[in-house]
């Protein structure tokens, strides 16, 4: 798994590649909590990820579970349709906030 | 790597790098006292110490210590000193002084006059009351993994200066001492190993334990549950209701590993604990969520589907929060039925639908991802379609041979994941 983290409007876009597996989330976490916790609104996109286990789509939920505690927002943007289904399947589209895009969660926000 | 050899031969002019041949009787003398000592010996530090005082002895010195690296305070610790005042226990920065320098070089020093070597540091010294005049160091390296160093200090005779002919038998010493240190952390680490082996054994046991008893056909409702490793985050239960009806489940906690078996064992707890008093699998899954997420870490989460199956109606109500899509194979066909709610442990409060289905003479089957992503030669998962070709293979089994038939199918794949599988089974009144 790669991962790049910058700035956008004032936000905080992770772009996550490749496996978020069992052997890769330990550094998801790591990444996606660190940017939670500067306390601005998150976005991660996932459209460049391959295959996301059960202890990646974790990592997901403890940084969007740390971001509601903050009271800021945190969204899944670009969500492949391989890491969708997953999504999907667990019926997790109903926990996260999706966007299709990035500008449309940004846009979305304001 | 280059200054060693320059730096002695500054240091001493002309020294023969070569011992006459009772020194070599002598040094290899020596090092079979050593080498045994470090075979024999069970206690490490009480070996390191005999040694150093038999070299310190062999080359006269005024004193010696033995210093291990402690990469965490990026410090060298004393654990080994003779002499008139003994300093075991003294810490040094790992960079410092010449036995700094011999280890960041992972060579030998050879100081005939410390004065000169503007790297000498006296906190030593300040430590031990003693007056360094000359000094041999030797460093304790095992593969590429730097351990430590052996300091001696004046010698006693001769013009009271390290030449470098002494610097081979501390060479031995230094080379058989990281040896003894080497096998002894190595040896350390196997019985941690072993130990957290046999604490993972238990853990297993209980889990296992937690899982219900087989029950043989004709009984309709059967299980199986394979981890991937020791211990497991899926399980399955099921439990005998007093109005004849039976409840069952399958949860899938994410992740692998003990913290997974660990919420696996409270999921499992809860739900044998529930499922008596509370017959409505939605109803029982929205107070394990509740439960679950009062002590969640970690955004771990668990998958599960809960049902009861109606024996004389072959009515199954069906509730199924974020897990993998439960699979009915009834009269050659197949339908699935899909998760109402996400998983247990993320958001409270959430209610969770359930379905009504009718087996009509057929099998219901649930089952944990692990079965579905199971590797294939070909690489790919095995997937729906190939778990649905393993229910037609042997759909005329009995139900608990059909459930081995398939697991064992699965097995012989690439496991990711732990595997489990449980069908309800309404054939029985279909015949």
């Amino acid at each position: 798994m790669e991962h790049t983290v910058r700035e956008e409007r004032g936000n905080v876009v992770v772009s996550l590649k490749g496996d978020v597996d069992l052997e890769h989330s330990p550094k998801a976490r790591e990444v996606l909590l660190g940017c939670v916790g500067g306390g601005q609104d998150v976005f991660v996109d996932l459209s460049a990820v391959s295959y996301i286990d059960s202890s990646g789509v974790a990592s997901l939920v403890e940084a969007f579970q740390a971001s509601k505690q903050k009271g800021t927002r945190f969204a899944l943007v670009a969500v492949n349709a391989a890491a969708l289904r997953v999504l999907e399947l667990a019926r997790l589209d109903k926990v996260f906030t999706i966007h299709e895009s990035l500008s449309e969660g940004i846009g979305g926000g304001a | 790597m280059a200054d060693a050899p320059n730096e002695k031969k500054a240091l001493e002019p002309g020294a023969a790098p070569t011992l006459a041949a009772d020194e070599v009787e002598s040094a290899f003398e020596l090092l079979a006292e050593m080498t045994s000592g470090f075979a024999e010996s069970q206690d490490l530090e009480a070996t390191l110490e005999r040694a150093l005082t038999s070299v310190a002895e062999h080359l006269d010195a005024e004193a010696g210590s033995l210093w291990l690296l402690d990469t965490e305070r990026e410090e060298l610790h004393c654990r080994a000193s003779v002499g008139p005042n003994p300093i075991t226990g003294l810490r040094l920065p790992m960079t410092q002084g010449i036995i700094g320098r011999s280890i960041a070089q992972n060579t030998c020093q050879c100081v005939f006059d410390v004065s000169k070597d503007p790297a000498f540091s006296t906190k030593a010294d300040d430590e031990s009351g003693m007056v360094t005049r000359s000094l041999l160091c030797a460093p304790m390296s095992f593969s590429d993994e730097r351990i430590g160093a052996i300091e001696l200090i004046n010698q006693r005779s001769g013009d009271g200066h390290f030449h470098q002919r002494h610097v081979y038998p501390l060479q031995v010493l230094a080379s058989s001492a990281a040896l003894a240190i080497a096998n002894n952390r190595m040896a350390a680490s196997l019985v941690e190993a072993e130990r957290t082996r046999r604490e993972l054994e238990l853990a297993a046991e209980i889990q296992r334990n937690l899982l219900p008893a087989a029950r043989p056909d004709p009984f309709p409702v059967q299980g199986l549950n394979i981890p991937a490793r020791t211990v497991s985050g899926d399980f399955f239960d099921l439990v005998s209701l007093a109005d004849g009806r039976i409840g069952f489940c399958l949860g899938d906690v994410s992740g692998k590993g003990i913290n997974a078996a660990m919420l696996m064992a409270k999921t499992a707890s809860l739900y044998r604990c529930l499922a008596k008093t509370v017959p409505s699998p939605g109803e029982l899954l929205r107070q394990l969520n509740d439960e679950i997420c009062e002590t969640a870490t970690r955004g771990m989460f668990v998958t599960m589907a809960a049902g009861v199956y109606d024996p004389t109606t072959g009515a199954v109500r069906l509730a199924n929060a974020g897990h993998e899509p439960p699979v009915c194979h009834a009269q050659g066909g197949f339908s699935v039925f899909e998760a109402g709610a996400p998983p247990l442990g993320i958001v409270p409060g959430v209610e969770i639908p359930e379905a009504e289905l009718d087996l009509n003479g057929g099998s219901l089957y649930i089952f944990s991802d692990g079965l579905t992503e199971a590797e294939t030669q070909s690489g790919d998962p095995l997937g729906r379609a190939g778990f649905e070709a393993l229910l037609s293979k042997f759909c005329d089994l009995p139900l608990a041979g059909r459930v081995e038939a398939i697991v064992d199918s699965v097995s012989q794949l690439a496991l990711k994941d732990d595997l489990t599988l449980l069908a309800v089974s309404d054939e029985a009144r279909s015949r």
